[in-house]
């Protein structure tokens, strides 16, 4: 479905991804993990042509979504077109529009907004989420950090993405609430929705996805099925804390 | 009905402010006041679009004003006046209060595309940038316009009351009072329909984070120029009726001070807030007003107790040291102004009963 070759990208003059290849099939979750710097929320904004300066730019190598090259597309249009969307690192939700609001936005990536697709889309995301329904006509900065993650996540379903990327969605939740949020993604999964996921917390993704890529200052370095790595000793010793 | 109450507020408070008019009750300076405190209005909201629903930090909207005034003083001349610049007017008089919509519109639609120009690439950069670019096109804008001999150059340029004159020769009212208050209420309606769009939920977005919104499907960089256009537009409308309320501009007057008084007015009444930037806008004209009687009162008053050398005289110019230090107090007790990003329904719920914003 995604396949990423050779991939090089750069902030500026400073290379951060120096050719990197990987893919991802439908119905996969796959994990990118690696250290602080390594790339992996750059191979993210790469992915999702986001604008420089905050992101970075491909300089060489493509990337293939169901074969053909996005690199000439802006983010908006991956995001609607494509149907390829990113739930940010640190949540990122509208904190002066309400619950309902922050998801309503989702009507500039749907052809729907006339007849009703957006009041269904809406219901199964309460459904999936229904500590967002209670809060519906609350301001969304006045959520709690689990709530808002549920938010940022019930906000990229709503663009009714096929490809799911997330970047660190167990940054500053508590325990309870992260097993929680990887048990829906689990659940979404098991719908049809292909998630890529990076995350610090290496274990926890491991378990969760289908397979995962190591990367280490802007090249992979391992790649194999999540269980696998879970197993290899260098892995363990170097990101699993032993 | 719910929905119409503020509207109908506004109607009547504008029917009657024209009745009083109209009736000789008000005196000339009075209505000169009203319909400055009408120009601020337009003016403020406008800018507020900008600066406090998008989060940017835009610093140069006299520019768009000034173009706004010229383009609008320049269509009305063409329109009514015999000039050397456009020769024999175009129209007969009595078509003034029908054309005028048309002189209006025109101002705007320049000030948009004056908008526009400097949009297209100045939003590539944000924050602190983009407040160095819009401050260098207010600049630009004056010295094109006081270097273009033909239209007065730095001698101003006039002849719009000729337009005014003949509105008034068609049927006797309180026109540019009209226009005025039609305006305000244009300005205001267009600013509450499009935040509460999708559009203006994009503006929102936009404001509190650029890759989120993005990877919602908006498009920021058509939001981010669209939502420029609408409000240097409307700051064209706040230039177009200055240039015919006075007859006469002058590029100078919409230097950096007159954009730096708009800051003022946002940053008075709360970013992002259409009720307290009306209120600020309010409150700001009749502020200047009364300086004017205030300062000369102090002069007195420190020169008749001995506060003042004899040599020196407290002048006008201090309302430019008292305005800027009432920023200062403002940023040090209340940074959020009047109302910050809420608005007078938000603060006072139960006026929800009678009004709503949307």
């Amino acid at each position: 479905m995604l396949r990423v070759t050779n991939l090089k990208a750069a902030y500026g003059k400073i290379e951060a991804l120096h050719g990197i290849s990987f893919h991802v099939e439908k119905g996969e979750i796959v994990t990118l993990i690696g250290a602080n710097g390594a790339g992996k929320s750059t191979t993210l904004k790469a992915l999702m042509r986001l604008p420089p300066p905050e992101s970075p730019v491909v300089t060489g190598g493509d990337i293939a979504f169901d074969g053909v090259s996005l690199l000439g597309m802006p983010a908006h249009c991956v995001v609607s077109d494509l149907r390829m969307t990113l739930a940010p690192e640190g949540r990122r939700i509208f904190g002066n529009l309400t619950v309902m609001e922050n998801l309503q936005l989702a009507s500039w990536s749907r052809q729907d907004g006339q007849d009703g697709g957006m009041e269904e889309a809406i219901r199964r995301i309460f459904d999936l989420f229904p500590r967002l329904a209670e809060r519906a006509r609350q301001r969304s900065d006045t959520l709690s950090g689990g709530e808002q993650q549920m938010l940022a996540i019930g906000r990229a379903l709503m663009t009714q993405c096929a490809v799911l990327l997330l970047d660190e969605p167990s940054m500053g939740l508590a325990p309870v609430v992260m097993y929680d949020m990887f048990r829906t993604l689990k659940r979404l999964n098991a719908e049809g929705l292909t998630i890529i996921v990076v995350e610090q917390n290496a274990r926890l993704a491991l378990t969760l996805a289908d397979r995962g890529y190591v990367l280490d200052t802007g090249e992979i370095v391992a790649e194999g099925p999540a269980q696998a790595l879970l197993n290899t000793p260098q892995i363990k010793a170097a990101y699993l804390g032993g | 009905m719910r929905r119409y109450t503020l509207n109908i507020l506004f109607c009547a408070a504008a029917v009657a402010l024209v009745w009083l008019a109209q009736a000789e009750m008000l005196d000339g300076y009075v209505l000169n006041i009203l319909m400055l405190i009408g120009i601020n209005c337009i003016f403020a909201v406008s800018l507020n679009l900008v600066n406090g629903y998008m989060g940017e930090f835009s610093c140069g909207h006299g520019g768009f004003m000034c173009v706004g005034a010229y383009a609008g003083a320049l269509i009305s001349v063409a329109f009514f006046a015999d000039s050397a610049l456009f020769g024999e007017a175009l129209f007969a008089p009595w078509l003034a209060p029908w054309l005028f919509p048309v002189i209006l519109l025109g101002g705007m639609a320049a000030a948009a595309l004056a908008g526009l120009i400097v949009a297209l690439p100045s939003f590539r950069t944000r924050d602190d940038y983009l407040a160095i670019i819009t401050i260098a096109a207010n600049y630009i804008i004056i010295s094109i316009i006081e270097n273009i001999d033909a239209i007065g150059g730095p001698r101003g340029f006039s002849g719009m009351k000729r337009t005014v004159n003949a509105m008034a020769d068609v049927i006797e009212l309180p026109w540019m009072l009209m226009w005025t208050l039609a305006g305000v209420f244009v300005c205001v309606l267009v600013i509450r329909r499009l935040m509460s769009s999708t559009y203006g939920k994009g503006v929102s977005a936009v404001c509190q984070n650029e890759v989120a919104a993005e990877m919602m499907g908006v498009n920021t960089n058509r939001v981010k120029i669209m939502a420029f256009m609408a409000s240097s537009g409307l700051a064209g409308l706040a230039g177009v009726l200055y240039a015919h309320i006075y007859g006469y501009v002058n590029a100078q007057s919409f230097g950096l001070l007159k954009s730096t008084e708009g800051l003022v007015m946002v940053y008075l009444g709360g970013m992002g807030s259409i009720s307290g930037v009306l209120m600020a806008a309010v409150a700001f004209t009749l502020l200047i007003e009364v300086l004017r009687f205030v300062i000369p009162w102090l002069n007195e008053t420190l020169h008749a107790v001995n506060l003042l050398p004899a040599g020196y005289q407290l002048d006008q110019i201090w309302t430019w040291v008292f305005i800027p230090l009432m920023l200062i107090l403002l940023m040090q007790f209340r940074p959020e102004g009047f109302l910050g990003n809420r608005e007078l329904s938000d603060v006072f719920p139960r006026l929800r009963r009678w009004i709503t914003l949307k």
